[in-house]
């Protein structure tokens, strides 16, 4: 028994064990024939399939507008690093895809991109899906993978100081970093009214000093704060 | 700045910081806007005030030295982060939990909907110049906070699900405790109902404002009462049950235009249903054991600790070396206040996680908040900001 989509409004059909089964079944044989999918066995829970970086674009939007499978909602973009990871002997990274679909309770799937730490970039989904352009800041920001295409990869959650990418398995959990000024933002807002048809005739000024003109950038060290001693 | 609007103007529009330290970002929220006299010409936003590396510290400890860093996500209702967690795990070991625990967790969970929806309203009536309601809400909302107190020792920061189970069993009198406090929160909302539905100055202010469609919340990703406001009914507790809530008798709310007023009204109609839920669950109450007797999870007790030796390396090795999940990768998704809270876990086997990666409901609708009050005026955005009740905690982890 197949599940019908759920129209404007209407409550979609409850998942159950049999539909998830049945749209993974169907999922991974469509993925698998056309975009060189395969398994990944660690999701031993749901379905994760593993995409070379050049068919991602193309499995995204034709996951999206599938009629049969409408995997229409980016829930989450994120990065693994497997740097001593027991038995790994794949890519440093993956970056993970987890999406949804909203007229189909049973439809959840994770796409997978393994991205070699020499390279640390796969294409961006960012016009695909609008929630993507945070989503990809951000696992840019943790884990410094790059996304091309994505016209503003800004850090998401660290300041604009902040050196190296925390989540990286190497990066050392009791380190601090200085910050000394907001982001500034004033060229994304003129970026923003750009693309509302304004056009910026003259720049705002303000009186917050840019992060070069404070002169910290990069300094003073944290081992030189007092502060720091005690993290010992 | 000096600018030229599309319509071929040439405009003086003034630059203003709204946040990160401002009493109507209710956190620490930063948005810089560009405002032609009141109205919302351009605007762009700036979170991580609040990020204290949560997905970096869950590394360093074990599965169970997570929870109390779930307490911080949204900090208010933490018992749904706490239950969302364990849920997640509990799925990588395929265990079931005990009746009791299952039917507690629905209670403590739709109790933990009902005061985070009611800071999300008051609040937001607050920023709209509406005070009383705020004292109708607050005062049963101090009522589960008691409740809280009482249970877990503590108000705010609750911890009190458990991998495989409950921290310990509910206290003498915690029945009459609940049913007490579920009327005194219903003659709250019943009053600020009266208050609100019918009131002009509230309508004016929230109906056709900051309104979002179903498309756009889908792209943006929005789950929770924020997607439900703008026609989409989609609720995990129905689609995808969890918890048994498919044996629990209450509606989804949806509303129609994704305003300002929908997505407030949807959530003061959830309460109503939470209430409900809430009445079946402690109908359903029944004694028992509240944790699993499953040697992965459970701590043996302390008459088999005391005296028998594989018993105490269990218990041991449960507290140093944490639980122990199946190497691999498994999301596991709750509906939280907010909507859809998920748990990326990375399992390499050991008692540490590898990666827990949250899936955060505010941070969708924050991405959204500069599309959301273009065009608006800046009193309407702070109108808007409070009905998406974003939770500093969760946004920037």
């Amino acid at each position: 028994m197949s599940a019908q989509p759920a129209g404007p409004g209407q409550a979609p059909t409850p998942a159950t064990d049999e539909l998830r089964q049945e749209f993974r079944t169907r999922v991974f044989q469509v993925l698998a024939q056309t975009f060189q999918a395969e398994l990944e066995p660690a999701d031993r829970w749901g379905l994760t399939v593993v995409l070379p970086g050049s068919r991602l674009r193309d499995a995204v939007a034709f996951l999206r507008d599938s009629e049969e499978f409408r995997l229409d909602m980016m829930v989450d973009i994120t990065a693994i690093d497997y740097l001593g990871y027991p038995g790994h002997d794949q890519a440093r990274f993956a970056v993970v895809y987890n999406l949804k679909s909203t007229a189909y309770a049973a439809h959840r799937l994770r796409l997978k991109v393994r991205v070699e730490e020499e390279s640390a970039s796969v294409p961006s989904v960012h016009d695909l899906f609008a929630i993507a352009n945070w989503q990809e800041r951000e696992t840019w920001d943790q884990y410094g993978i790059a996304f091309d295409g994505h016209p503003d990869l800004r850090r998401l959650l660290n300041h604009i100081e902040f050196v190296g990418h925390p989540l990286r398995k190497d990066y050392p959990a009791r380190k601090r970093q200085w910050l000394s000024t907001n982001d500034p933002l004033v060229a994304p807002l003129d970026a923003r009214l750009r693309g509302r048809g304004f056009e910026v005739l003259e720049g705002a000024g303000l009186n917050s000093p840019t992060v070069e003109e404070t002169g910290l950038l990069g300094k003073p060290s944290v081992e030189k704060i007092n502060v720091v001693g005690r993290h010992k | 700045m000096k600018v030229r609007t599309p319509e071929g103007d040439k405009i003086d529009l003034l630059t203003v910081n709204i946040g990160p330290s401002h009493p109507a970002t209710h956190g620490a929220l930063r948005a810089f806007v560009a405002l032609d006299g009141e109205t919302v010409s351009g605007a762009v936003t700036e979170i991580g005030y609040l990020h204290r590396g949560f997905e970096k510290m869950v590394e360093q400890g074990t599965y169970q030295q997570v929870l109390p860093y779930t307490d911080r996500l949204n900090y208010c209702s933490a018992i749904l982060n706490n239950i969302g967690f364990c849920t997640a795990v509990e799925n990588m070991f395929e265990v079931s939990i005990p009746e009791r625990t299952t039917t507690l967790r629905v209670l403590l969970s739709e109790l933990s909907r009902i005061i985070d929806h009611e800071v999300c309203v008051a609040a937001a009536c607050v920023d709209l110049g509406a005070l009383t309601n705020y004292w109708y809400m607050f005062n049963p909302r101090e009522d589960v906070y008691a409740i809280w107190e009482k249970l877990s020792g503590a108000r705010l920061t609750n911890a009190f699900s458990r991998i495989g189970g409950m921290y310990r069993d509910t206290y003498e009198g915690f029945e009459d405790d609940v049913a007490k406090v579920l009327v005194s929160i219903e003659k709250g909302l019943d009053d600020a109902f009266r208050l609100l539905e019918h009131n002009r100055l509230f309508i004016e202010r929230t109906r056709g404002v900051c309104g979002f469609t179903p498309a756009q919340a889908i792209g943006f990703g929005w789950t929770g009462p924020c997607l439900r406001s703008t026609g989409v009914d989609r609720d995990l507790r129905k689609d995808e049950p969890y918890l048994g809530y498919e044996t629990y008798d209450f509606q989804t709310v949806v509303g129609t235009h994704g305003d300002t007023y929908d997505r407030l009204m949807v959530r003061m109609y959830e309460m109503r249903e939470s209430l409900s839920i809430c009445r079946q669950a402690l109908g359903r109450l029944k004694p028992g054991p509240i944790n699993t007797d499953d040697a992965r999870l459970a701590l043996p007790g302390h008459d088999k600790a005391y005296h028998d030796m594989e018993a105490l390396i269990n218990h041991f090795k449960l507290v140093y070396d944490g639980v122990r999940p199946p190497a691999g990768e498994h999301y596991g998704a709750t509906e939280a206040a907010n909507g859809e809270l998920g748990f990326l876990v990375v399992s390499d086997g050991s008692g540490k996680p590898w990666k827990i990666k949250v899936r955060p409901p505010c941070l969708t609708q924050f991405a959204a908040y500069a599309d959301m009050v273009e065009g608006s005026l800046v009193a309407d955005a702070v109108a808007c900001l409070s009905s998406i009740n974003i939770i500093a905690g969760e946004l920037d982890r």
